[in-house]
């Protein structure tokens, strides 16, 4: 079992050190909110923030989120667990943020919890990873126990339905959706400033919430995470109404995998699938 | 024995209550769904869900639906002929509403027409409605984000419902609190008679409710509207408040007291409708001007609005907090931001 406290305590030494040298200006953490069962994302600034620090099982909100919200070239350091170091990579690789501004506290962690649910949170709503893929400062034992589980096991059902069926499923999923946006602001991929949904000139879809509209903005969104979806999960658990999104992010990043053996964020060299051009690439989609 | 005497009914007999009201009219009450429970319109009596603690929608949606028209036409070459649409409302009847909710009715109604700007669309559903409320469960713990007792409103408080609904064991005390409510109680023959213990269960009840149960603070509605006019240019405190703050908009289309709307025309195949529907101030598009300046371009401008709205800005222009502490947007929260803490983290800063 990971040991919460000994990750805590190493993030607040960690923090403390970086504010205090000012090699960073702000260090994106979690801090207590309501109670310890729901933390929220924090931006220590000061070594007296840093002692705000927490870190616990409830931590899941993926800190790659905010890093655009700074200057370019402010100094950043972030918690990463797996999921946050694959979007990460994703983020530098589509020059989002220089690696050499940032400076990544890993943290390898397995029995992570959504604080809605208190469901263990694992391969069947996230890429499953217990390490982070890249880190500076690691702030506990990498974790090689247990077999790993592939994060498209939870696709067999899904994979089972047929065209309509799967339409009938999302369209009836879709029809639940209330617009409140929230699984493309947690979503660290999701950086556009404007998103295509809230444009006016041409308006993509209506923003009412009827059929049309929402398939509209859920196909479009799942389009633009084709390939960079790094299955951290946050937007599934974000969705006030329960509408499984992970099924249809998972999915396409299998078929990504199959086709381009690339899975997203997972090595800072590789070029993101949909900028890439290799010879060799599958031509599956043509046939 | 007086009109406004208890009425009591069996917690497994509220099918025939339920029909009895599905005669009369339309029928919201709480069902469950996948995540937690909301009201809907009930079309088959068993699926009323009353153990619930609070929805995971707040009820305004009954009279302020997200998506709403007013005109339908049909986008032609020459003319684009155009029809309102009728509202055609029949009675109906929003059962098992908490105390807080409302509570939340009657501030939206200083919105929507008590101050003489009158929505007739607000209006006519509020007109058509009674509502029956329905006391918090006081055998079980408040849910750790409620904080409605901070607002002054009791767990058990009948103030504001038609007619107002207490558990008792396996049954439903119920006590008609308007003439309008005594009067359908009246008519509901499936209704058996409260006897002298069950007033006095109900009363207590009440009494009891009024015990805090929630997180609680002193809270002066002049004092915190004052310190954020002072704190507004905070922005230390902002920033940190927003910290983590997402800028989506469960927050607010949760809220009951949360009123925004946009009104827009949308069409598909040359059908079209001018229609409302719900925007809220956490969206990035919300103050965007046709210019394309955004006068609110960082987090925690938006937050600011939303706070100052709530605890502020409605104080000064309305004498009242539009929040009414039931905890939904911070159940919903994908990142646990908790309006509770932000209002008592003000009080400090
Ligand atoms: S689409 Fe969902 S799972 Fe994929 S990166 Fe975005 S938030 Fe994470
Ligand atoms: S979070 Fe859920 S309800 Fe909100 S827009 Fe996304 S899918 Fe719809
Ligand atoms: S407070 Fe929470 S629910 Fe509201 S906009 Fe921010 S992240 Fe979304
Ligand atoms: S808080 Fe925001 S969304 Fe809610 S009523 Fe005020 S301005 Fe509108």
């Amino acid at each position: 079992m990971t040991n919460f406290k000994h990750i805590e305590e190493n993030l607040k030494k960690e923090a403390k050190k970086l504010l205090e040298a000012g090699s960073v200006a702000v260090v994106l953490a979690y801090t207590e909110g309501m109670d310890e069962k729901h933390p929220q994302p924090f931006a220590a600034q000061s070594v007296a923030d840093a002692d705000k620090i927490i870190f616990n099982e409830y931590c899941n909100h993926n800190l790659a989120r905010y890093i655009i919200r700074y200057a370019p070239g402010t100094k950043i350091a972030l918690a990463v667990k797996a999921a946050d170091s694959r979007a990460v990579v994703v983020l530098i690789q589509e020059e989002k943020i220089k690696r050499e501004d940032l400076i990544l506290l890993g943290i390898p962690a397995d029995g992570m919890k959504n604080s809605k649910t208190d469901e263990i949170i694992d391969a069947k709503t996230t890429g499953g990873l217990a390490n982070p893929v890249i880190y500076d400062i690691l702030l506990g034992e990498e974790i090689h126990t247990g077999k790993p589980v592939s994060p498209y096991t939870v696709l067999e059902q899904y994979e089972k339905m047929d065209k309509d069926a799967r339409f009938a499923f999302w369209k009836e999923q879709f029809d639940k959706c209330i617009r409140c946006y929230a699984c493309r602001k947690a979503c660290p991929m999701c950086y556009c400033d404007p998103c295509f949904i809230d444009q006016s000139k041409p308006r993509w879809a209506v923003k009412s919430p009827q059929s049309h509209g929402n398939l509209m903005y859920h196909l479009t969104r799942f389009q633009h995470l084709a390939g960079r979806c790094i299955d951290c999960g946050e937007c599934t658990r974000a969705c006030p109404v329960d509408i499984p999104l992970y099924l249809f992010h998972k999915f396409v990043a299998k078929e990504c995998e199959e086709m381009f053996q690339q899975a997203a964020g997972m090595k800072i060299d590789d070029k993101p699938v949909m900028v890439d051009f290799r010879v060799e690439d599958s031509d599956k989609i043509l046939e | 024995m007086s009109d406004s005497a208890l009425k009591k009914i069996a917690i497994d007999k509220i099918n025939d209550l339920a029909a009895a009201l599905m005669q009369k009219g339309t029928l919201i009450a709480p069902v469950r769904e996948e995540k937690g429970s909301n009201f809907r319109e009930i079309k088959n009596p068993q699926d009323i869900y009353l153990d619930y603690d609070n929805t995971l929608l707040s009820p305004k949606n009954i009279f302020f639906p997200q998506m709403e028209d007013f005109v339908n036409y049909q986008l032609g070459k020459d003319a684009t002929p155009a029809k309102p649409v009728e509202l055609n409302l029949k009675p109906a009847f929003l059962f098992g509403v908490r105390p807080c909710d409302v509570r939340s009715f009657a501030i939206m109604d200083t919105h929507f027409y008590a101050v003489g700007i009158i929505d007739p669309y607000w209006k006519a559903r509020r007109d058509a409605t009674t509502i029956i409320g329905y006391a918090f469960d006081l055998s079980k713990p408040a849910d750790p984000a409620d904080f409605y007792n901070t607002l002054g409103i009791g767990a058990a408080d009948p103030e504001g419902s038609d007619i107002f609904m207490v558990k008792k064991d396996k049954e439903l005390l119920l006590k008609g609190i308007t003439p309008q409510g005594e009067a359908l109680l009246n008519g509901l023959t499936m209704l058996a008679a409260g006897n002298a213990a069950d007033e006095k269960y109900f009363t207590e009840y009440v009494k009891k409710g009024k015990e805090p149960r929630t997180r609680m603070m002193c809270l002066d509605d002049k004092t915190i509207a004052k310190k954020y006019e002072q704190i507004f240019e905070n922005t230390e405190y902002w920033t940190r408040m927003a910290d983590g703050c997402l800028s989506c908009g469960i927050c607010t289309f949760v809220c009951p007291t949360c009123y925004c709307f946009d009104i827009c025309d949308e069409d598909i195949f040359r059908q079209g409708a001018r229609r409302r529907i719900w925007d809220a101030c956490m969206f990035t598009d919300f103050t965007l001007e046709a210019s394309g300046h955004n006068p609110r371009t960082k987090v925690y401008q938006r937050l600011r609005q939303k706070v100052c709205h709530k605890y502020s800005f409605s104080v000064r222009k309305y004498d009242v907090i539009s929040c009414v502490g039931c905890g939904r947007c911070t159940r919903s929260c994908p990142v646990n931001i908790d309006i509770y803490s932000i209002v008592s983290e003000a009080m400090k800063a």
